[in-house]
């Protein structure tokens, strides 16, 4: 349950992000990978209960779940991993390395439309 | 509406500590493993097998992290050689951030040689680089032979991977070579020992794969001045 520590990080990284472009946001795209070792429902949940009271509190987090695959350095060939054996299928060498499935970051904000500017156009 | 970049690591803010902390032990010339494994795999009873070996040879110093209390620390402090406590509070893993102040310690006492024992669990502490040179995994034959498969992310970190309480194999239906097999399929290369810490078994072998570690970084940080120097 380290997903309240992560959920902390993401919200300060948006806090962050704006500063120098303000705006109301109404989602966060996160991108995780198969084997970042982070539950998204767990990760949706701390969000949900950190960011109450404070101007994310109305945002949605959007879940980008990125597959899992490896590259090996004995033949170059990249493929996905079948039940966790990190052996290439196509050379069977032992010298492979994840080349997906790590991804632990927020992405995008989407942000609402200034009231400003909605006021305007009517 | 519209969209604008981020692009933040979420890990980042642990990521750039644990570097911190990495180049500030290779500085002070401190090799530091991380000991990790579920609660009650043996990290403790490995510590008292592996510290009086390792205080004969090097200055040593210990950090046992708990979430809360001191019995660990208190098992480990007839030794002689400094053990730090860190408590955790609510959370589940050391992090980059909780070690940092404790490194700057142990670098004053002119430790060379750190042994970290982290929050028992087989989860999260995975998740979060303390600037370590090495991870031990410890899996008991209690915990059953489907680990490897079930946390993944731990065995990837794990340099050695040592099965625990071997003593009580053939009162177990673990699976010693099937255990051994999964844990080089999710980490081909892995070095994968048996020990027991009731018996004494296979402590040797554990000793001897630190040995070999800590003389591999001695020497890479010699290579490291000796290439600096003009």
């Amino acid at each position: 349950m380290h997903e309240a520590s992560i959920a902390l990080n993401l919200i300060e990284a948006v806090e962050q992000r704006l500063e120098s472009q303000p705006g109301h946001v109404t989602a966060i795209h996160v991108r995780v990978g198969e084997l970042a070792g982070v539950s998204t429902e767990a990760l949706d949940f701390a969000f949900q209960c950190l960011s109450a009271g404070t101007p994310l509190a109305s945002a949605r987090l959007v879940f980008e779940v990125i597959p899992l695959t490896m590259t090996c350095d004995a033949c170059g060939r990249t493929s996905g991993v079948e039940d966790l054996v990190f052996r290439c299928p196509a050379c069977g060498s032992e010298n492979t390395r994840i080349s997906t499935g790590r991804e632990l970051e927020v992405r995008t904000l989407e942000l609402a439309e200034e009231p400003e500017v909605a006021h305007a156009s009517n | 509406m519209h969209q604008i970049d981020v692009k933040a690591g979420l890990l980042e803010p642990n990521d750039a500590i644990a570097r911190e902390n990495r180049e500030f032990l290779a500085a002070h010339g401190i090799y530091a493993v991380d000991i990790m494994s579920a609660p009650g795999s043996g990290k403790t009873s490995l510590l008292e097998w592996m510290i009086p070996i390792f205080a004969e040879r090097y200055r040593l110093a210990v950090v046992e992290g708990d979430i809360v209390g001191n019995a660990d620390k208190e098992r480990l402090d007839g030794f002689g050689v400094p053990v730090h406590q860190i408590n955790t509070g609510a959370a589940c893993h050391l992090d980059a951030h909780m070690v940092h102040p404790t490194l700057h310690h142990v670098a004053e006492e002119g430790a060379e040689v750190l042994l970290i024992e982290n929050v028992g669990n087989l989860v999260c502490p995975a998740e979060f680089d303390l600037g370590e040179d090495d991870v031990i995994m410890l899996l008991s034959v209690t915990e059953g032979h489907d680990k490897p498969k079930k946390y993944p992310l731990m065995f990837r970190r794990a340099g050695l991977v040592a099965i625990n309480k071997l003593d009580l194999l053939d009162r177990t239906n673990f699976d010693l070579p099937g255990a051994i097999a999964a844990a080089r399929d999710v980490h081909p290369g892995v070095a994968v020992l048996t020990t027991s810490c009731r018996t004494g078994e296979g402590i040797d072998d554990v000793v001897a794969w630190l040995e070999w570690r800590i003389a591999a970084k001695r020497a890479a940080m010699q290579h490291l001045q000796v290439g600096a120097s003009p």
